[in-house]
């Protein structure tokens, strides 16, 4: 047997290649450098199961304060108090403690009815059809639902907002959200909403949250103020939406490379929470949680200097072969063992039990209607961000349609509703979502002309600003904003009109770049 | 070293030696025992470590903190000898205890 020269492992969290399949990589790194470190970069990473739980659960020396992104705590920045998933105790633990108080396992688990019919609706008019989106059609759409119910939107106002998108954007399946009720629930609108639920008390989760008492993180007995809540829901919405969305897309997915694995499912439906469980173990949405080193701490007798980053890969930890036989080996009949896929410890992620109940209402749905599918890998998309990895867009053919068909006996590939290609002008009222590391970060964009200038307002995150270094060529449009909510950012767009709708990318100051799409009013 | 016995819903046993001083959640979770998930890691946060302490044994406990109650009252399939098992230390006096666990916790 000849030896082969082998390069010392590499993980770059900005290399498209790594994050397009990290498990070789995050295998390497688990048998030969436990504990990395990455010097281009500056940070280090654990990726054993062992030694992430540790780091889960241990807030001191390794701390949330400055983010758990490695680019927001690589830029030092100060987050607001509520933003609590960026919190040490005891400010993390003040709204922790008030919010998961809401969301409980059987208050979740009291909520599977709707989500039940809130997938039904999504999944019913596709019936029949020879392809769908589980991202456009279901993933992008039903979480979000059930949150607008959980915070009381009325059904009739979820229509109502929900129109607007939908009457271009929903026609055709195979492509990627464009538009959602996200983008109306949001910045001044969603304020105005609390404004009018104050007035107007239901017995929904907002109404809670707008009446609680809590012991604040300066030992003050008091209820929320709208800011904090405003933030609060929207860290939790956005975070909650776009994992849930992942999970979905990473069921369509592994059941359609495992056949056998999906027939069982249908032929055995009570087998369903374990593929959840096995999705989130070996598909794991966030695969990577930043942590800030506040003290030194000593991983396998070295020691991480304070004033680093620590990167702790979860993806890497739940297929590990010291903690699940076979890791990287995709089995919904494997034994059960905690996996670390909604995190552990302090941290861990407030909206698991509603996460479970949706993935398996949303995956008993599909294999009810559609027992066979196959993946359209032509257009199937990955999604890159910091913080979760998954589908952007994942178009699957189903029924006979389904199982290698080639491309030119299915449809072809849908065209965006709205590329009707008629001129149309930059002035009005946009609402535009950016795909943030979050989750969607809605935002409303107004241009007007004053004086045969075009200016404009952004509005986010309930502040508005004026927009600056605004330029049109042809049907390329770009500008600046700078945010101040939650944080201060210059954010840069470049999109590209297309009859009345635009899509590009935004570079979020230290933040990094993330693609944005409108839709004008 | 306190022996814990967990039952799972449909009757399956594991007893396993519990370290005093650590809680029944940490002790499954150490031991593999299926059933307990815990993910909040013992901070009494996440509901998912719900288990039901025998009759003969519940007296033994220390009582519920509110924190608990209000938790325990979001768990799944809650009875009257229900506890969240983060919060439940072992001590010398507590070998030999009776877990049950609920058919599932999420």
């Amino acid at each position: 047997m000849s030896a082969t020269v082998t390069e010392p492992v590499q993980w770059d969290p900005y290399n498209p290649q790594f994050f397009r399949d990290p498990y070789p990589v995050f295998r390497r790194l688990r048998e030969e450098a436990p504990l990395y470190h990455n010097e281009e970069h500056g940070f280090y990473a654990i990726s054993r199961y062992v030694e992430v739980e540790r780091a889960l659960k241990e807030t001191k020396a390794l701390s949330s304060a400055r983010g758990s992104i490695l680019e927001i705590i690589k830029a030092n920045a100060e987050l607001p108090d509520a933003v609590f998933i960026f919190q040490d105790p005891p400010i993390h633990t003040a709204y922790r403690t008030l919010l998961q108080r809401a969301i409980t396992p059987k208050r979740m688990n009291a909520l599977e009815g709707q989500v039940r019919k809130f997938c039904a609706e999504c999944l019913d008019p596709l019936v029949g059809a020879d392809r769908f989106d589980f991202i456009a059609d279901l993933g992008s759409k039903m979480p979000m639902r059930v949150i607008s119910m959980l915070l009381g939107i009325p059904e009739e106002d979820q229509e109502a907002v929900r129109q607007s998108g939908d009457d271009r954007l929903r026609t055709e399946a195979g492509k990627p959200m464009a538009f959602s009720v996200e983008a109306n629930i949001s910045g001044n609108a969603f304020a105005d909403y609390i404004e009018w639920r104050t007035k107007h008390p239901s017995d929904d989760m907002m109404t809670e949250l707008l009446h609680a008492e809590f012991t604040d993180p300066t030992g003050t007995v008091r209820k929320l103020k709208r800011d904090e809540l405003l933030t609060i829901v929207d860290v939790v919405a956005g975070a909650g939406n776009e994992t849930t969305n992942r999970l979905i897309g990473w069921a369509g997915k592994e059941l359609a490379d495992h056949p056998d694995q999906r027939r069982a499912l249908v032929a055995n439906p009570a087998l369903v929470p374990q593929a959840i469980e096995e999705l989130l173990r070996f598909q794991t949405p966030g695969p990577a949680i930043g942590r800030y080193v506040a003290q030194d701490i000593e991983f396998y007798g070295q020691t991480v200097p304070a004033g680093t980053a620590m990167m702790l890969l979860i993806g890497a930890a739940n297929r590990d072969d010291r903690r699940f036989a076979d890791g990287d080996t995709f089995n919904i009949h494997r034994e059960q063992r905690p996996h670390l896929g909604f995190g552990h410890g302090i941290h861990a992620c407030i909206g698991a039990a509603l996460a479970r109940v949706e993935g398996r209402v949303a995956l008993q749905e599909v294999l009810k209607r559609f027992p066979e599918w196959s993946v359209d890998e032509e257009h199937a998309e990955l999604a890159s961000t910091s913080t979760v990895r998954g589908w952007e867009t994942l178009p699957v053919f189903v029924g006979a349609a389904a199982k290698g068909v080639t491309a030119s006996s299915t449809k072809a590939a849908p065209v965006a509703a709205a590329s009707t290609g008629e001129a149309s002008s930059l002035e009005g009222t946009w609402n535009l979502v950016v795909k943030g590391p979050t989750g969607p970060q809605p935002t409303v964009l107004v241009l007007e002309r004053k004086g045969g200038a075009l200016v404009g307002t952004q509005t986010g995150q309930g502040s508005t600003s004026t927009i600056t270094d605004l330029h049109v060529d042809g049907n390329k449009v770009s500008w600046v904003n700078h945010t101040t909510k939650p944080i201060k950012l210059k954010v840069t767009f470049t999109g590209e009109l297309t009859g009345n709708s635009m899509s590009g990318k935004c570079k979020a100051g230290f933040m990094g770049s993330y693609p944005f799409t409108a839709v004008k009013e | 070293m306190a022996k814990i016995r967990f039952i799972q819903h449909d009757g399956t046993e594991h007893v396993v030696e519990g370290v005093v001083g650590l809680s029944i959640m940490q002790t499954a979770r150490n031991n593999l025992v299926p059933g307990i998930i815990g993910d909040c890691g013992g901070n009494c946060s996440c509901a998912t470590c719900h288990g039901y302490i025998d009759p003969d044994w519940v007296d033994k406990l220390e009582p519920q903190t509110e924190d608990e109650t209000v938790m325990l009252d979001g768990a799944m399939h809650q009875e009257s000898n229900s506890r969240l098992t983060c919060q439940i230390k072992l001590t010398p006096e507590l070998d030999g205890i009776v877990v049950r666990l609920p058919i599932s916790q999420v």
